[in-house]
C-alpha cells in the first residue's frame, strides 16, 4: 500500500506521438516537472496523441500504442484552446488512476509472419540461412560501404513516432552494424509551425542526443542549459553543410540564441555512411523546416 | 575455497532476488514487436553484426596480455627499484609504437 | 566474523543503491515501474535476459566483497583482491552485452555492441590505475593498499588516478558521458525493450554497481576505512557516498560524444595518460 502511494507520486511517463503542427506544444509540455518524456513506449504509461493524425499514420500509431505495457492510457490533445496546464493535469490524473483505465490492443493478436520451417524453433528450411525461425527470416549479407566486408544488412522502416527523428518522418534505413548504408524517405515529416525552429528547442534536441536531459529541459524553459564539454562533444566536421557550418557550429549558434538558416542536402544523400549516433546528431542539428525540405520522397528526388 | 563459496553465494542470492521480483514476461503479438517508432522490419535483429572496431580488439588483446605481466611486476616493483621502472618503461614504449602505428592505420575508429 | 562482513556488504549495497536512486530523483519512478507489465519481445533469449540482471547484481556484490570495511578486514581477504575486482569489471561488459542481445531487437543490439567497443578499451586505464595503486603497497591485496595510505592518501600522490577511475566507474554503471549502452539516440538502447519490473531491476543493478565501484575508488584513493575518531566502516560509507555523489553529478553534467570518437579518445588520450600515471606513481613509490 505504501509502495503504491509512493508510485503514484512518480512523474507521469509519457510517450508523445506528435501530429502535424504540434511539435512545439508537446516538447514544451513534456519538459514540465510532474511529466517525464519516455524515449520508448516500454517505459511509458501514457500515450499522448497530439494533433489530428493523418490516416496513413493510424497503423503506426496502433503499433506504438500496443507496445506500451499494461496498464496504459491514451490521451488526445487536438484542440489548441486546451491549455498545456489543462493537458498536464489530465495526464497526471490518468496516471494516478491508470489501473482503472487500462486499454486493450488496437491491432489484432496475430504474429507478423506466418510460421514456417521444419524444426521446433522454425529452423531447417531451405537456403543458407535455414528457413524462417519464429516466423521471421534472418538478414542477408551485402557489401559494406566502409570496408567492403560481406556482412548482414538489416533493413527497417523507422518512424513516424521515433523519438530521435522528427515526428512524421518514416525512414527506410539499411544498417550494417550501426552504420547506415542506405536511407530512403518513405513519408516526409509533418509540417510544423515556424517556432519549431526556435534555437532553444533545437538546442534541446541536440542536448538530448548528447545525454544531457537536465540541460535539455532547462534550455526548453529558456534558461542557461549548463553542462560540461557540450560543444566539444560534437565531432568537428560532422554534418558539414556548405554555408551552415558543421553540427558543432550549429549547436553553438542554437546555444547562442541564433536561428540557423540551413539548406540541407537530401536525406538519402546526407545519412548514408554515418554511424547511427552520428546520423541522429546531424538530424538533431537541423531545424525541422530544413529537414522537411531535405526529406523528399524517392520519386520526387 | 571460501572465496568461491562467497562468489557462488552472491550469484544465488542475486538469482533469488530476480526470481522474487520479476513477474513472468508475457505479451500479445503486436505488443512484442520490436520498437521502431511505429515502423516495421522484415527480419530478425540478430545477425552477423558488423562490429566496426574489430581491428581494435586485436590490439586490445596485446594490452591485456601485458596486464598479466604487470600484476607480478607491481608486487616486486619497490624491491627491484629503478631497474623495474626502466624495464616496464621499455615495454610500454614498444607498445606505444604499436598504438601510433594502429592510429595511423585507423584501427581506433569505426571501420 | 565472515557472516557479519557478508551482512555489511549486503547492507551497504542495499542502502547505497537506495541512495543512488534517490540522488537521481527516481525512487517513486522505480516503485511505479514494478507495478507494470513485463513485456516479452519476439523470440527473445530468455535465459540470458534473466541472467543479465543476476550477473550484474552478483558482480556488484562480488566487487564490494574485496573492499575492506575496517583496516585488514575484508569479506574476501585475498592476496589478489584487485585481480578479482578487475575480473568483475571485465564480466560487467559481457553482462551489459547480454542485456542488449537478449531481446532480439535492433536498438538494444546496437547499444550492446557499442558498449563492448567502448567497454574494452576502458579496461586498460582501469588496470593501470589498479596496478599503480598496488605499487606503494607492494601487494595486490586491498587491505595492504589501505595500509599503504596511512601516511598519505593515493589521491594526493597519484593525482591522475581518481579522474581516470571516474571514467571507469561511469562506464561500469552506464552513466552520462560513458553511457553508450542506453543512449537516447537508440531509444535507451539495451533497455529499449524492457518494461515494468525488468526495467526497474536493471536500474537497481546499475545503482548497486555504482555503490561497489565507488567503494573501491574510496579504498584505492581515499584510504578506505582509515580516519580519526569514527570507526572504519563509517569512514568507508562517508567516502563512498561522497564519491557516488560526484560520479552521479558528472553523469548528469558531462556530454556524451559519439562512440567512434570516444574510442579514439580512449586509445590516443586516456591510454597514454594512464602510462604517465603509472610512471608518476612508480617514481613516487621509489
Amino acid at each position: 500500500m505504501r509502495l503504491s502511494r509512493l508510485a503514484s507520486r512518480a512523474p507521469a511517463p509519457v510517450f508523445g506521438a506528435i501530429g502535424p503542427g504540434w511539435q512545439v506544444a508537446v516538447e514544451r509540455l513534456l519538459a514540465r516537472s510532474g511529466l517525464r518524456r519516455a524515449l520508448t513506449p516500454r517505459d511509458a504509461g501514457i500515450l499522448l496523441v497530439a494533433g489530428d493524425m493523418p490516416g496513413d499514420a493510424a497503423e503506426a500509431l496502433g503499433r506504438v500504442h500496443d507496445q506500451l505495457p499494461h496498464p496504459r492510457a491514451t490521451l488526445r490533445w487536438t484542440v489548441s484552446h486546451e491549455t498545456a496546464d489543462a493537458v498536464a493535469d489530465r495526464i497526471v490524473a490518468s496516471w494516478r488512476d491508470l489501473g482503472a483505465i487500462d486499454e486493450a490492443d488496437l491491432l489484432p493478436d496475430q504474429p507478423p509472419n506466418e510460421w514456417k520451417g521444419v524444426g521446433p524453433h522454425g529452423q531447417g528450411g531451405k537456403g543458407m540461412m535455414g528457413g524462417t525461425p519464429y516466423g521471421r527470416p534472418m538478414a542477408m549479407t551485402g557489401e559494406d560501404i566502409r570496408d567492403g566486408l560481406q556482412l548482414d544488412r538489416y533493413t527497417a522502416r523507422i518512424g513516424p513516432f521515433a523519438p530521435m527523428l522528427p515526428p512524421g518522418l518514416v525512414l527506410e534505413v539499411t544498417l550494417q552494424g550501426d552504420v547506415i548504408v542506405a536511407a530512403t524517405v518513405q513519408h516526409p515529416p509533418f509540417a510544423q509551425p515556424v517556432d519549431a525552429d526556435a534555437p532553444e528547442l533545437c538546442a534541446a534536441r541536440m542536448l538530448t542526443i548528447l545525454g544531457l536531459d537536465g540541460p535539455a529541459r532547462r534550455a526548453i524553459h529558456g534558461r542557461r542549459p549548463g553542462g560540461i564539454w557540450v560543444r566539444g562533444a560534437v565531432p568537428r566536421g560532422l554534418g558539414g553543410i556548405e554555408g551552415a557550418g558543421d553540427a558543432r557550429d550549429r549547436l553553438a549558434a542554437f546555444l547562442g540564441g541564433d536561428r540557423a538558416a540551413v539548406t540541407a542536402p537530401d536525406l538519402s544523400e546526407l545519412l548514408p555512411g554515418l554511424e547511427w549516433s552520428e546520423a541522429m546528431l546531424v538530424m538533431a542539428s537541423l531545424p525541422p523546416s530544413a529537414i522537411l525540405r531535405a526529406a523528399r520522397l524517392p520519386e520526387a528526388a | 575455497m571460501q572465496t568461491l563459496i562467497i562468489l557462488l553465494g552472491w550469484t544465488v542470492l542475486a538469482w533469488l532476488l530476480v526470481r522474487a521480483t520479476q513477474p513472468p514476461a508475457d505479451a500479445t503479438a503486436p505488443q512484442s514487436a520490436p520498437f521502431l517508432g511505429g515502423g516495421t522490419t522484415g527480419t530478425h535483429a540478430w545477425q552477423r553484426y558488423h562490429f566496426r572496431p574489430y581491428t581494435m580488439t586485436l590490439v586490445f588483446i596485446a594490452f591485456e596480455m601485458e596486464m598479466m605481466f604487470m600484476y607480478p611486476w607491481a608486487v616486486v616493483f619497490v624491491s627491484e627499484g629503478i631497474k623495474a621502472l626502466a624495464e616496464m618503461g621499455m615495454f610500454l614504449a614498444i607498445l606505444s609504437v604499436g598504438i601510433l602505428y594502429g592510429w595511423r592505420e585507423g584501427v581506433f575508429r569505426w571501420e | 566474523m565472515t557472516a557479519l562482513l557478508a551482512l555489511a556488504v549486503l547492507g551497504t549495497l542495499a542502502l547505497g543503491a537506495v541512495f543512488a536512486v534517490a540522488m537521481d530523483g527516481r525512487i517513486a519512478q522505480l516503485a511505479a515501474g514494478f507495478a507494470r507489465q513485463r513485456i516479452e519481445t519476439e523470440a527473445p533469449d530468455r535465459l540470458n535476459r534473466d541472467l543479465a540482471a543476476v550477473w550484474y547484481l552478483a558482480l556488484a556484490a562480488a566487487g564490494l566483497s574485496v573492499v575492506p570495511f575496517a583496516p585488514g578486514l575484508a569479506l574476501i581477504d585475498s592476496p589478489v583482491g584487485i585481480v578479482i575486482w578487475g575480473t568483475c569489471e571485465a564480466l560487467t561488459i559481457i553482462t551489459v552485452f547480454l542485456h542488449g542481445w537478449s531481446s532480439n531487437a535492433p536498438f538494444p543490439l546496437i547499444g550492446a555492441y557499442r558498449y563492448v567497443a567502448i567497454g574494452l578499451p576502458v579496461m586498460l586505464p582501469s588496470m593501470f590505475v589498479l596496478i599503480a595503486a598496488a605499487l606503494p603497497a607492494e601487494s595486490l591485496s586491498l587491505p595492504a593498499i589501505v595500509e599503504s595510505q596511512r601516511g598519505m592518501w593515493n589521491v594526493i600522490r597519484q593525482p591522475l588516478g581518481l579522474p581516470l577511475f571516474a571514467i571507469v566507474v561511469l562506464t561500469l554503471t552506464l552513466r552520462g558521458p560513458m553511457d553508450f549502452a542506453d543512449a537516447a539516440d537508440i531509444a535507451t538502447g539495451t533497455s529499449a525493450e524492457e518494461s515494468g519490473a525488468a526495467r526497474g531491476l536493471w536500474e537497481i543493478a546499475r545503482a548497486a554497481m555504482l555503490v561497489s565501484a565507488s567503494a573501491l575508488a574510496a579504498t584505492l584513493f581515499l584510504g578506505g576505512p582509515l580516519g580519526p575518531v569514527l570507526p572504519g566502516p563509517v569512514w568507508l560509507w562517508i567516502k563512498t557516498a561522497a564519491l557516488m555523489a560526484i560520479f552521479a553529478w558528472l553523469g548528469r553534467r558531462v556530454a556524451r560524444t559519439t562512440p567512434s570518437r570516444m574510442l579514439t579518445i580512449l586509445w590516443i588520450v586516456l591510454l597514454p595518460l594512464s602510462f604517465l600515471h603509472l610512471a608518476m606513481a612508480g617514481v613516487f613509490a621509489l
